[in-house]
């Protein structure tokens, strides 16, 4: 039962069209991203970057910040990053609706996806400071 | 409880003109390695209670009948041997997520309802004459959508689901998995009329993926990867509808 009209299967009268594939899409692609990049991410910021000789891992951390401030690298940084925020949030929607708040499917919406918005804003600031 | 020579079956009974609400009753019957469930249920039915009411037919997975709960998971019963279970008792229940109208038998309507509403069928708009012969199709075209053709509609994937038992409007698993079956057939031409039903509210996008009904499919359908298939495809379609308005459908 969600927030929209739409006959049930069957009802033989025309359905209408969600906007669930936006949703999904940006769920789709996050979880992409996610999957792809971020324990690459965690790696190579919490493994790699600080690893060994203090002096050296200062250096190779001040080359890291140096590649982030370049504009492409800020971009896709975002990229990953927003697309994983609506993959996360797209998913606890739906965890949502499976514990009972199905019929909010619709209002459900503006939280969950204003939080990944927020959360999007709030990484596009920080990368704009670096 | 059951010795070496026997299995005991704990059946669910409901008759709704006589029973109040439904119970299980307890049969013992012969234990025969080579026996499965439904061979159980049918020496029940012949010997002890003819009363007990179940449907079956073809007793070797191909017609879909006798899908039931077998200690709680859906199982195919003519493939769910006894061998497996013994010597411990089994119970034996009606699909979940469907109503039960007696006993072990539930109501196919709404699973009716919901594989008529995804035309599964081949749709086209100019129809050949016979004469001009078959529509010919590479075994690349056939390989593209031949495993979701496999389906025998015996309804296990329904009662895996969670999703089925939350979501009315959701059309579940092999429905989607079929709709999907021709919508990547290369003779079929009803992708558009399909998609306009697959991709209402929440009649393919409540599924979460959970998987389940690829993991109990007796054909090794994999349900769950056709409604990621179709959903990409769904979002492809959507994407497309701002840079080419849809016409009118069909």
């Amino acid at each position: 039962m969600s927030a929209g009209s739409g006959t049930g299967p069957g009802g033989g009268g025309p359905a209408r069209r969600s906007g669930e594939a936006f949703w999904w899409a940006l769920f789709s692609a996050g979880g992409v991203m996610a999957a792809l990049f971020v324990p690459a991410f965690v790696i190579v910021t919490g493994f790699l970057l600080p690893a060994g000789d203090a002096a050296v891992a200062s250096e190779r951390a001040a080359a890291f910040a140096e590649a982030v401030g370049w504009w492409p690298v800020k971009v896709a940084l975002l990229g990953v990053i927003t697309l994983s925020f609506f993959h996360c949030m797209h998913r606890v929607r739906h965890l949502l609706m499976d514990v009972g708040l199905r019929r909010y499917a619709g209002a459900l919406k503006l939280p969950c996806y204003g939080a990944a918005l927020a959360a999007s804003v709030w990484a596009a600031w920080v990368l704009l400071g670096i | 409880m059951s010795n070496n020579g026997k299995i005991t079956l704990e059946i669910f009974r409901y008759h709704p003109e006589t029973d109040t609400e439904p119970r299980f009753q307890s049969y013992e019957v012969p234990y025969d390695e080579d026996w499965v469930v439904l061979d159980a249920i049918n020496w029940i039915k012949d010997h002890i209670d003819g009363t007990v009411t179940h449907r079956w037919s073809c007793r070797m997975g191909v017609c879909g009948s006798c899908g039931m709960m077998v200690n709680g998971e859906p199982k195919l019963t003519c493939a769910a041997f006894l061998k497996d279970y013994h010597p411990r008792a089994v119970k034996v229940e009606p699909l979940v997520n469907f109503p039960v109208e007696r006993d072990l038998v539930v109501s196919m309507d709404g699973f009716m309802d919901k594989l008529d509403a995804v035309k599964p069928y081949i749709i086209r708009d100019d129809v050949n004459d016979t004469s001009e012969g078959e529509y010919l199709q590479s075994p690349a075209e056939l390989a593209r959508y031949k495993q979701f053709s496999m389906c025998i509609n015996c309804m296990l994937c329904y009662a895996a689901c969670p999703v089925v038992g939350h979501e009315e409007e959701f059309l579940g698993p092999a429905a989607l998995a079929l709709g999907h079956r021709y919508n990547k057939d290369s003779r079929d031409q009803g992708q558009s009329e399909r998609m306009e039903v697959m991709l209402s509210d929440e009649a393919m996008w409540g599924c979460t993926f959970v998987g389940e009904c690829s993991v109990v499919c007796p054909k090794h359908v994999d349900p769950a990867g056709a409604i990621q298939q179709a959903k990409a495809m769904g979002a492809q379609e959507y994407f497309k509808g701002f840079v080419m308005p849809r016409g009118a459908g069909g």
